[in-house]
């Protein structure tokens, strides 16, 4: 009996760490605007950097303010889109669209875009995947944002792997 | 200096497990806005560095903090501000700790309760403002506006003129600051006529005698000397240390000389006894610019006697030991050294000025100076130029404020003591609590905490309670504060805007600009705003000495003088002294901006201003006594003892000259008493052990005892964390059966307390020391019961002539705790 | 690649703690409570070290500020289970917060007693974002840490010189405690670079290091008259 109670024991515990390993469930996450990448990369013909201002510059891209978008949106619709019309609701009342943030990485990381596009000339979709053809929001990480991930990609480009490179 | 591993390991022990958790846990150590957070988590993390003026001691250090988003996240030193030059204490760099820290004041409050009760509740500013006002107005209708004080700390420059103004306009002589560096100016007036605090060159000098100034961890700005102290270790300058416990000074001098405490003074003569037998003194400056060297008559011929008889008479070297408890060896040592390598200043400070006779010892100090001939030239001591503010609007005063201003002070002693300080804490609580000349009736308190500073303790405590409106601006609630009845919060010195300009001492002329580097995180105003504010209630004259709107507006206003004078430069990388020399000479315009706004704007991105060339000064001008020299016999100590001894209007004036002199704890006679002597402390003779105290530079005066990391770094030296100690020397700590970090009784005549012992043989046997700075019952959740405060024990002693408080004056003896 | 090294001036020092207090806000180093502290678990990258020599009244004191010593034959990474502590090219001892299991060998192992263990849940920050340096990570409890030559100081320094296509000049890289030290008493970069004060003052006949004899070959070197 005793052996049973073991067993299943682990196996709880087993599934339970399985289960925390799993990232954060996609479709949980809802953004308040059902944002639309490949509209404003191909039909408007805007570059990341438009928008993702800080990304050659600083360590962080940032998600864009809502200043950004006032650049080419104002209280009147320069489309048909609901989406716009949404986005219009917060112009009027000037306040910051809630987004929710994807990629993330720990505190003990030090990731800086600059260091990655600027200087090590990569390029974004190496990360977030090609936006050019997404029509919803950003609800998961395209690749996932992990060590192993990190280092792999670090091993094929030749370029440092050392520890303290990163972690701080 | 062999280090062995065994002398790692040590540092890992811990004490014991035996002391209680004080109650506190540090949880939340830090209150830091929500939104602040939100904004580092998300923000772009765009980094800038803006400059401002360290206000968390008075030494004006430069430092340039660092914002993430705006927001202060860390602080460094301004490598181009000529004071600290990059350099930081360990104080400066808790700026933030100060600006975040969780017992901040959040806006007005008003006390329910009983004093210490912690029932405070929340006001509204114009309600409070418009409370304050109309008391002022009362009072003033009444004629008692002189009852209102203004008790303030080591404030100078603009703001302590703009306090100034308030009370002139409003009819209050009673303005005074009670700071540890108050009234030492006091034997700089008796000797050379000004009160202003003399500069040293220290850069040029080559040997610096210092009587007991701990000017590395005290003093008026320990990075200024810490700087020079660096540059000299290249220079090869000898530094001559002479105090009872090695201070951090002490600790660096290539001499260390301990000496009983008290007997400053009489080192010092012993030392010019040697100078004048030897003939090593300047012989041609003492005639030419000193009086009261040798023997003189008088215009009635009566003889008097001279400095170099009375010290020839009566400091000679066996003597000055049997008083000192120094080798007659040492003294002749010391004082050859002194004559030989020129240049060399004397300066004296601390323990040498912090006792019952530290105005004569004081005396005695700075005519070691003047023996040798130490003024206005390389490597002396020098005056140096104020910087050339515009001048400040009128100050207008009605009848009212000119009656008021008529009044004696409050603080004037009723039995001719401290008649020459600017402010006695002794005479303030006993005339406050016998109305006498009268009555106070509201009382401003900015930024001190003489509850917790002094040695009346229980008689302030008292006054405290006894007048009847107490306001404070106190950014953390201290001892004193919580005697107050409202406190308007002031901002902290990286929310407001302020100048720190000539710190004294500081060899050059300099101006530092004290800008926002944040909006105020709370519902605070700076006092200097409240003042005008509460002017602009009151009206009339009072509100027409204030035309402008706002503190800032003053701050710009007296700037602009320095743009057009057209002198000196903004301090920036490569305008250093010698270039700004060459320049000078050459009668350029150093300023490389047109206009004021131009100069505005620079002096925010620099973070200030200063003028290292100073005017040459003639010996006359430097010295304004009535003979215009140097005065070893002081007319003026002589005129205002005769003063008080004609106003008591006694029957003799021989009798009632020994009344005073009686009342002045004076035991010389004769001419001695206008010269530098050595009076003796009227010590407890029954107890053994002279205690001591001395500052840490983390913890100036206790002021940082609400900083956890200076709470946690407070005896980094002897591995004692959050508490107090006392240093007893090894031979008398085991004669005592004392070990180290065992708990001890130390017991004076008025009370004891129990504190940690930790041995050192950087002691005189016959002294114990016990840092000041912890024992507060108040000021914040990192400050509260944490250590003893050693003042508690000490007795109610003055130096009667410039009303400074006796901190060495206390003996005391020492058992083990069991 | 450079070789970091550190040279401490004693004849300079005064003992006077900002370099503590420096590297202990740069940090983000947790304070620890009074009781704990008192129990020898106070937390200092980098402390100063007092001895007296001689009997009074002719007593010196020697005040040795010692950081990580950052050795080039580091003792604590051999014994090392997990590889959290690790010597880089650049003579950098790094420690891997997140691969330290807090068996404290390393703390055993290194002669001068330079790290420090978490034996408490640094309670005084929520997270790292509400500490003062954000460029520094916040250790947990349960792991041994220890001055690190600010090295997060270097990964923006290279990163800069990367941008601007340049090396680092010398005196770029400097850590806390040299940035605030008012005696001007440390000195920090190449010691591999001919041309940089730091190479020039540890061949200075002042310079020594602590227990040479140890052969860890310790990269802070000190400067004094006395020896």
């Amino acid at each position: 009996m005793r052996k049973y109670i073991k067993f299943i024991i682990s196996i709880i515990l087993i599934l339970l760490f399985t289960f925390m390993a799993i990232p954060f469930a996609e479709d949980k996450i809802v953004q308040p605007i059902n944002f639309n990448h490949k509209v404003h990369l191909e039909n408007a013909g805007l570059n990341c950097t438009d928008c993702h201002v800080n990304v050659e510059k600083n360590a962080r891209a940032i998600i864009p303010s809502i200043e950004i978008c006032k650049n080419c949106h104002s209280e009147n619709p320069i489309s048909n889109s609901p989406n716009e019309k949404d986005l219009i609701k917060y112009i009027v009342e000037n306040k910051e669209i809630p987004w929710n943030q994807i990629y993330r990485v720990p505190d003990h990381v030090y990731f800086s875009h600059r260091r990655h596009v600027a200087i090590g000339e990569q390029n974004c979709s190496k990360c977030h995947g090609d936006m050019a053809d997404k029509t919803t929001p950003v609800t998961h990480q395209e690749i996932p944002i992990t060590m192993n991930n990190c280092l792999d990609c670090h091993r094929q480009q030749k370029v440092t792997n050392d520890c303290l490179a990163c972690h701080r | 200096m062999e280090i062995t591993r065994r002398d790692f390991i040590k540092l890992l022990g811990g004490i014991s497990s035996t002391i209680a958790l004080n109650g506190c846990t540090l949880d939340d150590v830090f209150e830091i806005p929500e939104k602040f957070i939100n904004r580092i988590k998300s923000g772009p993390g765009i980094e800038k560095w803006k400059n401002t003026i360290c206000g968390l001691c008075p030494g004006g250090c430069g430092i340039r903090v660092r914002l993430i988003d705006d927001i202060p996240v860390y602080v460094k030193g301004n490598p181009t501000y000529p004071v600290n030059q990059g350099g930081m204490c360990p104080l400066g760099l808790n700026a933030l700790h100060h600006l975040y820290h969780p017992d901040r004041i959040k806006g007005p409050i008003k006390r329910i309760g009983n004093p210490g009760s912690n029932k405070w509740e929340a006001i509204s500013w114009d309600e409070t403002l418009k409370f304050i006002a109309d008391n002022l107005v009362k009072l003033r209708n009444e004629g008692k506006s002189h009852q209102v004080a203004f008790l303030g700390y080591e404030e100078r420059g603009l703001m302590h003129q703009h306090i100034k103004r308030f009370l002139r306009s409003y009819g209050s002589p009673n303005y005074f600051q009670f700071s540890p560096n108050q009234n030492d100016t006091i034997p700089y007036l008796l000797v050379q006529g000004n009160s202003k605090v003399p500069s040293y060159d220290f850069l040029n000098a080559k040997l610096i005698l210092s009587f007991g100034y701990n000017f590395l961890e005290g003093g008026y700005s320990p990075i200024y000397y810490t700087k020079l102290y660096s540059h000299h270790r290249e220079t090869q300058t000898i530094y001559i240390q002479i105090e009872p416990r090695m201070s951090l000074t002490g600790s660096n001098a290539n001499k260390w000389i301990p000496i009983r405490p008290g007997t400053y003074g009489a080192l010092a003569l012993g030392i010019a006894y040697v100078l004048i037998r030897e003939e090593l003194y300047n012989k041609e400056f003492v005639k030419k610019y000193t009086f009261g060297f040798d023997d003189w008559t008088d215009f009635n011929g009566i003889k008097h006697l001279g400095f170099k008889n009375l010290v020839l008479g009566n400091y000679y070297p066996e003597r000055v030991t049997e008083i000192t408890g120094i080798p007659s060896s040492t003294i002749l040592e010391i004082a050859r050294d002194f004559g030989n390598t020129q240049p060399s200043i004397a300066i004296g400070g601390n323990g040498a000025i912090d006792n019952t006779n530290g105005t004569f010892s004081m005396m005695a100090i700075h005519s070691l100076n003047a023996l040798i001939g130490n003024f206005e030239k390389n490597g002396g001591i020098f005056s140096i130029d104020d910087p050339s503010f515009s001048k400040l609007p009128e100050i207008y005063e009605d009848l009212i404020a000119k009656n008021g201003n008529k009044q004696e002070r409050i603080d004037k002693s009723q039995d001719e003591k401290f008649f020459l300080s600017t402010f006695s804490i002794e005479s303030f609580t006993n005339n406050i609590l016998s109305d006498k000349p009268y009555p106070l009736s509201m009382l401003f308190i900015y930024n001190g905490n003489p509850l917790f500073e002094s040695l009346n303790h229980s008689e302030v405590t008292k006054a405290l309670q006894k007048i009847p409106l107490i306001i404070s601006f106190d950014s953390i609630r201290n001892e004193t504060s919580e005697y107050a009845h409202l406190i308007l919060p002031d901002h902290t010195f990286l929310e407001t805007w302020d100048e720190v300009s000539n710190v004294p001492s500081v060899g050059f002329t300099h101006v530092g600009i004290q800008q926002p580097v944040i909006d105020p995180l709370y519902d605070t105003k700076q006092v200097g705003d409240v003042l005008i504010n509460l002017a602009k209630r009151i009206g009339g004259m009072v509100a027409e000495s204030f035309p402008f709107e706002k503190y800032e507006d003053f701050l710009k206003n007296s700037l602009k003088g320095i743009y057009e004078s057209g002198k000196g430069a903004i301090t920036s990388e490569g305008v250093k002294g010698l270039w700004l020399e060459y320049l000078h000479q050459r009668g350029w315009h150093i300023g490389r901006y047109n206009s004021f706004e131009e100069f505005w704007d620079q002096l925010l991105e620099n973070g200030g201003w200063w003028n290292p060339i100073k005017k040459e000064k003639t010996l006359d001008k430097f010295f304004s006594t009535t003979s215009g020299k140097f005065e070893f016999y002081s007319t003026r100590l002589k005129n205002q003892i005769e003063n008080l001894v004609e106003k008591s209007r006694g029957p003799k004036f021989s009798q009632n000259m020994e009344l005073i002199l009686n009342k002045l704890n004076i035991t010389a006679r004769g001419d001695s008493i206008f010269l530098p002597h050595h009076e003796p402390v009227p010590y407890n003779q029954d107890l053994p052990l002279h205690l001591v105290t001395f500052n840490v530079l983390t913890n100036p005066s206790g002021r940082a005892a609400h900083l956890p990391l200076m709470q946690e770094m407070f005896g980094y030296m002897v591995r004692q964390y959050w508490d107090s100690w006392i240093e007893i020397n090894t031979k008398t700590a085991s004669e005592l059966g004392i070990s180290d970090n065992s708990w001890v009784w130390v017991e004076s005549s008025t009370s004891s307390i129990k504190v940690r012992a930790k041995l050192s043989p950087a002691i005189s046997p016959n002294v114990v020391a016990i840092p000041f700075g912890l024992g507060h019952t108040s000021y914040g959740r990192y400050a509260r019961n944490h250590g003893i405060n050693p003042y508690s024990i000490m007795r109610n002693t003055y130096d009667c002539i410039n009303g400074r408080s006796a901190l060495e004056g206390t003996k005391v003896k020492i058992s083990k705790a069991v | 690649m450079p070789k970091w090294a550190m040279v401490i001036d004693l004849d300079k020092c005064t003992g006077c703690g900002a370099c503590i207090a420096a590297c202990k806000l740069e940090n983000n180093i947790a304070i620890v409570a009074p009781a704990e502290a008192q129990n020898g678990r106070v937390m200092f990258w980098l402390d100063i070290i007092s001895s007296y020599e001689g009997e009074y009244p002719a007593v010196k004191v020697n005040r040795i500020p010692k950081p990580c010593f950052h050795c080039d034959d580091p003792p604590c990474i051999k014994v090392c289970p997990v590889g959290a502590t690790y010597k880089n090219e650049e003579g950098l001892v790094g420690q891997i917060y997140h691969r330290c299991i807090g068996c404290r060998y390393c703390m055993a192992a290194c002669p001068y007693t330079s790290k420090v263990f978490n034996w408490e849940k640094p309670r005084w920050l929520d997270d790292t974002y509400s500490c003062f340096n954000p460029d520094v990570s916040l250790r947990m409890v349960g792991v041994v840490e220890k001055c690190s030559f600010c090295a997060h100081r270097l990964i923006k320094i290279k990163e800069n010189a990367a941008q601007e296509k340049r090396a680092i000049r010398d005196g770029e890289y400097i850590p806390a405690c040299m940035e605030n030290c008012p005696a001007d008493a440390i000195y920090f970069g190449d010691i591999d670079n001919k041309e940089s004060v730091v190479h020039n003052l540890a061949h200075n006949f002042r310079a020594y290091r602590i227990m040479e004899d140890l052969g860890v070959e310790p990269k802070v070197y000190y400067l004094s008259k006395k020896f």
